[in-house]
This record gives structure tokens, C-alpha cells and sequence, in this order.
């Protein structure tokens, strides 16, 4: 357990004096109060108003005395067990800091016999787990619900749908789990410097009409030589796209920033940046295998 | 003299009651409070914190002017609930280039003392323009304004960063003159965002 944060020096002496006679002053105080020579005296000349009411001076009843003897020897007690008086860290050694790792460390621990088996296991075999699906989902609620939405659909035409089975960094395991680990950075230059108002207008068209279709790009088109000389190296001579470089295919029915024509024009005179965080640092090896397991379960994966 | 004794003097003498009250009274004071005020560890800098950056400070001024205090707590506590959601438990050192500190009680939104890094700038900036679109049962204003309005629109950040100098915060000449020129181009959402993105920077590493 981590010491205790406490002062030093000069403060810690100051904390123990002044907290150590301020409790015996209390002390002297209640104990002379109600034992001390003034309070034995019989009370003397005192003044009697209209004849039968006296102004008497009584120590306080003997319960309130215990209360007040309870409470000092409490005081003493913790100042003895926790840290209170200067740089003594206390009998018991504890802090905040400490109780919080000895927590930490009970919690963690529990997950210790199945952390590595799950790290390990078959996706098959976790995805077969109800159980441990459940939990899955929840790791995807709290990690990647906020961007990629509750239902894994996607959001805000900005982050992208994880269960319609396209996947522009690859669908593998193995791609899933990299993006996951290492995060992702998908760069779409704008081209409206080079293609020009009628160069965009012509590749605008030319995709809108893929978008979907699934068949190869039509070679008749007007767009299709700038196509094929400016953005054939990323998407492919087929539209297909290339999961190495996140350039999405552009003939399947999937989208992220909108398949219209004003979606369509943006991104290709503009450009987009699509930015997936690395968790790597933020999720342990079981979480990870978790989420994979749940993003490539068969009702998600058509 | 007894306790009886005393007290029948001070019951007689109301400005040595007086006293003997503030005496008492300061007691709780001169132990708990004062020596803090010369502890190291709670006053000092933490290893990792420095002053806000241009960008930042005004972002910070956008916060507090926009009210996201009144919401937002800046204070995660040595709890095991608290630790695993946000990450590690604030420092009193973190907070030592906080005029005023924005540490807040009062948590009707998620506490943000660890929220940099977490989300991507354009999730930010979906979520502040709307935050339904990214959070559908959130329940948080969007500040569409902030996008609208110029972080230099006020045109006083030297001025700010030298008060802050004044009281105590270690900027240089080169990065007071370098201020204006931080803030060219960007608006307040960029630097409310830029903000965001350094909350939690203080803490080191980011939690497993």
C-alpha cells in the first residue's frame, strides 16, 4: 500500500501540537467542569428573583458528560489507527490511495482465470457463449456505442456501420482486430484542383451511377478515363476498392458520408478524413477478442 | 483557575468571550486548512501539467462562458466505479493552472476530467453541433453558435495570458506573442475542442 500524502517538517510538528493540546484543553475542560473544585462548593450567595426563582449554576446532566468522554476517547482512538496527526501515517497503515488499489487489484483478480482463456479462445467457441456475448455488447456499448451507435449501424453519416458486412479496412478477424488495437486514418484527397468543376461533375456522376450496382464500371461513361487515371490506384479498376489503404468500394450498396449527388460531389472535390481511435492502451487482450467476436457474428456478417 | 471558574469569566467579559471564540473556532483552521496551503503536493504542479496552450485557454473560457461546469464535473474521485469508467483519480496538482479551478459536484453529463484523447475531433464536433446525432437519448444543448464565432473575437489573448503571468503561470514572451497567430483561422468550436482534447493530459499515461 502507498504511504499516505502527509505533511512534513515544521507542518506535521505544528498539526501534532496544536491538535494534541486543543484535545487535552477539552479534556481538562469537561473533566474540571463537572469534578473540579468550583463545581464541589456549595453554591452560596445566589440570587433569588420574586422570591422562588433561583439562578443556580449545575454542571450539566452526567449523560451529556459521557457523551462528551465518548467522543474525546474516539478522537484519540482514530488519531491513533489513521493518519491525522502530522507525518504519523497510523496504526493501520491506511490511505485513500492504497484502499483504491487494493480494490482495484480484488477487481481485476477476478477476472484473472478466464482473462488468458479468453485471449485465446476460438471465435467460434466465444461467439457459441451467450454469456459472454452479452458482455461483449456491453464492452461495445460503453467503448464504441458513442461513435459507431447502440445497434453498431453507424452515425451522423461520419462514423461507420459495423454490421452491414462491408468493411473498408478488411472484414478478417485479424483486419477487425487491427483496427480495434492500432486505430485507423482514412484520407480522401479533394480533387477539385486537378479535376476541375467539369472533372468533378463527370466522376460525380460516374459514381453515383456504380454506387450499388455491384457490376464493374461502365466503360462508356464520360468520367471513366479520369476514373481510370485518377482514382484507379485507391478504388480500384473494378470500383472494388482496397481494404489495405481503407479505400472503400465504391459498387457495393454500403455508405458512410451519403450516396447522393451533393454527398457524392463533397467528397470528391473536397475531400473526407475518417479517424478510427487506437484502443490498444485502453482495452485489455480479452476485450478485444470480445469485440471481434461480437462484430463478426454470423447475424451481423452477411 | 477551573473550568467553572473560566467560564464565569467569560460569561462576565464579552470581549474575552469574543475572543475565546475566535480562538476556538480558528482551531479547525490551523490544522486542517493552513499547513495545506504550504504542502508541496497539493499546491505544486503536477509532474505532467502546464499551462494551456493559446487554443486551450480560450476553449477553457468558452467552457466556463457556455456553462458546461453546471453539468460537467472536472473531478474524478478515488473510487473504484469512478477510476475504471474515467480513468485515474484527479491530483490537487493538476489544477494548479486552473483560475478558478472547474472541479464542480454537480454531475448531470459524464465527469470530463479524462475525456481528452478519448473521442476524435470530428466526433466532438458532431456532438457539440447536435448531440443527438451521435447520442440519441443525450439530453445536452447543442452550440451550434460556437462554430459561427472566431477564437480571436475578443482580440484580448495576450492580455489574458499576461494576467495569468501575473498570478503566477510560467508562459514565456515567445508564447504570448505567438498567441495571436495560434488563434488565426480557428473558431470557438476548435478551440472549446482543442480544449477537450488536453483534458486529462496532466495524467500521465492513459488507464488499462
Amino acid at each position: 500500500m502507498p504511504a499516505a500524502d502527509l505533511p512534513s517538517d515544521f507542518w506535521a510538528g505544528w498539526i501534532l501540537i496544536v491538535t494534541a493540546v486543543s484535545v487535552a484543553g477539552l479534556a481538562w475542560l469537561i473533566y474540571s467542569v463537572y469534578f473540579g473544585a468550583a463545581a464541589q462548593e456549595p453554591e452560596g450567595d445566589e440570587t433569588v428573583w420574586d422570591g422562588n426563582l433561583r439562578e443556580g449554576s449545575h454542571p450539566a446532566p452526567m449523560w451529556w458528560f459521557w457523551t462528551m468522554f465518548a467522543s474525546l476517547a474516539f478522537s484519540v482512538l482514530y488519531l491513533i489507527l489513521y493518519p491525522g496527526l502530522g507525518s504519523y501515517a497510523g496504526a493501520l497503515r491506511w490511505s485513500q490511495g492504497g484502499e483504491l488499489e487494493d480494490r482495484m487489484a480484488a477487481y481485476e483478480a477476478e477476472f484473472d482465470s478466464i482473462r488468458d482463456l479468453i485471449a485465446v479462445a476460438p471465435l467460434e467457441a466465444l461467439r457459441a457463449d451467450a454469456g459472454l456475448m452479452a458482455s461483449a455488447k456491453r464492452v461495445f456499448d460503453r467503448e464504441c456505442a458513442v461513435c459507431h451507435g447502440e445497434d453498431g449501424a453507424g452515425q451522423a453519416q461520419l462514423f461507420p456501420n459495423l454490421v452491414d458486412g462491408a468493411w473498408q479496412w478488411g472484414g478478417a478477424p485479424a483486419d477487425i482486430e487491427r483496427s480495434i488495437r492500432d486505430g485507423r486514418r482514412a484520407v480522401m484527397v479533394g480533387w477539385r484542383a486537378v479535376l476541375g468543376e467539369a472533372g468533378v461533375a463527370r466522376l460525380t456522376a460516374l459514381t453515383a451511377a456504380m454506387h450499388g450496382t455491384g457490376q464493374p464500371i461502365d466503360s462508356t461513361h464520360a468520367g471513366h478515363a479520369e476514373y481510370m487515371q485518377y482514382c484507379v490506384a485507391c478504388h480500384g479498376p473494378d470500383g472494388s476498392g482496397n481494404p489495405l489503404l481503407g479505400a472503400p468500394s465504391l459498387v457495393d450498396a454500403a455508405t458512410l458520408y451519403g450516396a447522393d449527388l451533393a454527398a457524392i460531389e463533397h467528397t470528391i472535390a473536397v475531400g473526407r478524413g475518417g479517424e478510427m481511435p487506437a484502443f490498444d492502451g485502453r482495452l485489455d487482450d480479452m476485450h478485444v477478442r470480445l469485440l471481434v467476436a461480437w462484430l463478426t457474428r454470423s447475424d451481423h456478417a452477411p | 483557575m477551573d473550568g467553572l471558574g473560566l467560564h464565569r469569566r467569560l460569561e462576565a467579559n464579552a470581549g474575552l468571550l469574543t475572543f475565546g471564540i475566535l480562538v476556538v473556532s480558528a482551531i479547525g483552521g490551523l490544522v486542517q486548512v493552513l499547513p495545506s496551503v504550504f504542502q508541496d503536493s497539493l499546491v505544486a504542479p503536477a509532474p505532467a501539467t502546464r499551462p494551456y496552450p493559446a487554443l486551450q485557454l480560450i476553449g477553457r473560457d468558452v467552457y466556463i462562458r457556455e456553462g458546461c461546469s453546471a453539468c460537467h464535473s472536472q473531478q474524478v474521485r478515488p473510487l473504484l466505479a469512478e477510476v475504471r469508467r474515467y480513468g485515474p483519480y484527479s491530483r490537487a496538482g493538476e489544477s494548479a493552472y486552473d483560475r478558478p479551478f472547474l472541479w464542480g459536484s454537480k454531475r448531470t453529463g459524464p465527469d470530463l476530467h479524462r475525456i481528452g484523447g478519448r473521442y476524435t475531433d470530428v466526433w466532438h464536433r458532431a456532438h457539440l453541433m447536435d448531440p443527438r446525432s451521435v447520442v440519441p437519448n443525450s439530453i445536452m444543448p447543442g452550440y451550434p453558435w460556437l462554430e459561427r464565432r472566431a477564437a480571436d473575437a475578443d482580440g484580448d489573448i495576450m492580455q489574458r495570458m499576461r494576467a495569468l503571468r501575473f498570478l503566477g503561470h510560467p508562459y514565456t514572451d515567445a508564447e504570448i506573442d505567438a498567441a495571436p497567430a495560434a488563434l488565426a483561422g480557428a473558431t470557438e468550436l476548435d478551440a472549446l475542442i482543442a480544449y477537450l482534447q488536453g483534458l486529462g493530459a496532466s495524467a500521465g499515461a492513459p488507464p488499462r
